[in-house]
């Protein structure tokens, strides 16, 4: 479990995060929403320390994988050597030996990409990247994955199945964060909602009427309601539920 | 597919043996009579197996034991050096343009040098190059850690110390230009008259080079988006801190034995990944033995082209390097270029 007390951050005057209260559950996927310059990064980046700030964050979750909006594009790398490089991070091995050689093939078949092993990084689509880059994580033993927008750049089946593989993982006690834009599939897909306001025509000043912290985190039926999507993209929305699955589409 | 990278790797390394094995010959042996006795010889007398006086005997064994192998051994130890050094610096920064003197180092030791010239005479100047080399290593590492590290910053202060310093030393040269000839050679680097203990020099080489072993993996990891691996940037800072100090360590080792020698610690590990590709387990023994060759034939050319006369050692590496190196970019640069 990821908790934060009174969160507040600033970004040259506006501020993003005031006297927020966040909590991501253990054991559940969390999709961040939210528009476009709210905070969603900023959040992964104040959890994984990237980016400072003075508030306590209270973390039980043992390793953490993040992967970054725009991840660096390294070439002449094969795709094995990729995944094969973060067993180098302990220890002063050379080489990998036959369990940690198992492990990377056992993630590049997971992935569907036991024939791409010997292509080099630069000739892989985006899409294949970053199924690279999420099998890093599959390799790290992290308990906790931060993930912003890992399904960018991937058609919908690939996108589909990277979050079949959170799903299982949830089994392996692996918790997920990600962020997304699409509501429709984050409804699909998630089960923990952390909403992050930007109150329309602009961000919150020190005077702003929002005191709540600027945030909305529930469960999904208490999440998708049209007041709660309101207040995060100021446009009104219109929620179908059937069956237990929600609908959303945007109201002209 | 893995095995013809594999074959490939291994001609290429055959190459790069084949032509150390040349350079190594060429400098150790050429215009010699009766070379191979006396090297053994000599060796013997070095291991203390035979008589000291033995391997002297000879006009070949002077020459060998005091003149070409402290050379031979200076050579290997600058090539390497320098390859090594420039081969960290251009990894962690993920630009090929880094090069070892780019933290300042050339400029420090060049500093060093001319004090040591200025104010003492006769007196042992490659001491006072690797300490210069050595503080302003220290001033910029120290300066770039402040508040945040980021190997930009090193690199633009390393940029400015080089400015700063270089225009003292044309400031000193230009006080006294009794002795600017003396000092603009030194300057362009050569080892023929580097007094250095060889002992001292292998020892140091070799230990440095054990500790750049353990770390060689590690460096790997810095070739990918460090966050995926470290979620912060925090950890990988420290382990770009670790390299940057084994590269300031390799270059002062380097001036300590030749002198400051342009070029070849930005040539040599851009030729070896041209040809060997990226994995910096195989580059480190790459660029070993590319950096000792370069220094190698550059110095055997030095002395023999224009005999007697001795051409400094930097010009002949630019000249021989340079071409070498454009000829290979154009070839097969598509990986390098992008």
């Amino acid at each position: 479990m990821i908790k934060i007390e009174n969160l507040n951050f600033k970004f040259d005057g506006d501020i993003i995060f005031k006297n927020a209260n966040i909590e991501i559950p253990k054991g559940k996927i969390t999709v961040i929403l939210g528009a476009n310059g709210a905070g969603k990064s900023t959040l992964l980046k104040i959890i994984t320390k990237n980016l400072k700030s003075d508030c306590a964050v209270q973390n039980t979750f043992k390793n953490m994988f993040y992967l970054p909006q725009n991840p660096y594009y390294p070439s002449g790398i094969t795709v094995f050597d990729y995944l094969s490089f973060t067993f180098f991070k302990n220890g002063w091995k050379w080489f990998l030996n036959d369990s940690e050689k198992e492990k990377v093939y056992n993630v590049l078949e997971m992935l569907e990409m036991l024939d791409k092993k010997d292509l080099n990084l630069e000739n892989l689509s985006a899409g294949e990247f970053q199924k690279a880059n999420i099998g890093l994580g599959l390799l790290s033993s992290a308990e906790l994955f931060l993930l912003d927008e890992p399904a960018s750049n991937m058609d919908l089946i690939n996108e589909i199945k990277v979050f079949d593989t959170l799903r299982k993982l949830l089994y392996d006690g692996v918790t997920s964060v990600l962020i997304m834009h699409d509501i429709n599939l984050a409804a699909n897909f998630g089960d923990y909602f952390i909403g992050i306001k930007k109150p329309y025509g602009g961000f919150l000043k020190d005077n702003g009427k929002n005191t709540d912290g600027a945030v909305i985190q529930a469960e999904k039926d208490k999440f998708f309601t049209k007041e709660n999507l309101r207040e995060i993209y100021g446009i009104d929305f219109e929620i179908l539920k059937t069956n237990g699955k929600f609908y959303i589409q945007i109201v002209n | 597919m893995i095995r013809s990278g594999v074959k490939k790797r291994g001609i290429i390394f055959l190459i790069l043996l084949a032509g150390f094995s040349l350079s190594l010959f060429l400098s150790l042996f050429y215009g010699l009579e009766a070379p191979f006795e006396s090297l053994i010889a000599v060796l013997k007398s070095v291991f203390g197996i035979a008589n000291n006086a033995y391997g002297y005997n000879t006009d070949t064994g002077v020459i060998l034991a005091l003149i070409r192998i402290p050379a031979v051994i200076k050579a290997i130890v600058a090539g390497s050096c320098l390859a090594l050094a420039g081969m960290f610096l251009q990894t962690i920064s993920k630009n090929p343009l880094a090069d070892p003197y780019l933290t300042g180092l050339s400029s420090g030791a060049g500093l060093g040098i001319v004090i040591s010239i200025l104010l003492f005479s006769g007196v042992n100047y490659s001491i006072f190059g690797f300490l210069g080399a050595l503080l302003s290593a220290v001033v910029v590492i120290t300066l770039s850690g402040f508040s945040k590290f980021s190997i930009t910053k090193l690199i633009l202060i390393g940029l400015s110390l080089n400015l700063f310093t270089s225009s003292i030393i044309s400031f000193l040269i230009l006080l006294n230009p009794d002795k600017a000839y003396s000092m603009t050679l030194i300057l362009t680097g050569g080892f023929s008259s580097a007094d250095v203990s060889n002992r001292v020099l292998l020892l140091l080489f070799i230990g440095l080079l054990f500790i750049c072993g353990l770390f060689i993996p590690k460096l790997n990891i810095l070739r990918l988006d460090t966050r995926l691996v470290f979620q912060n940037e925090h950890t990988a800072n420290k382990y770009s801190i670790i390299f940057v100090i084994l590269a300031a360590f390799l270059t002062s080792l380097a001036v300590y034995s030749a002198g400051i020698l342009g070029f070849a610690g930005i040539i040599c590990p851009l030729l070896v990944r041209l040809l060997l590709g990226g994995d910096t387990r195989v580059l480190f023994f790459g660029n070993i033995l590319a950096g000792s060759s370069l220094i190698l034939f550059s110095n055997f050319i030095s002395n023999n082209l224009i005999y007697p006369v001795q051409i400094p050692l930097g010009i002949t590496v630019a000249i021989i390097g340079a071409p070498f190196f454009v000829f290979f970019l154009l070839k097969k640069g598509g990986a390098l270029l992008k």
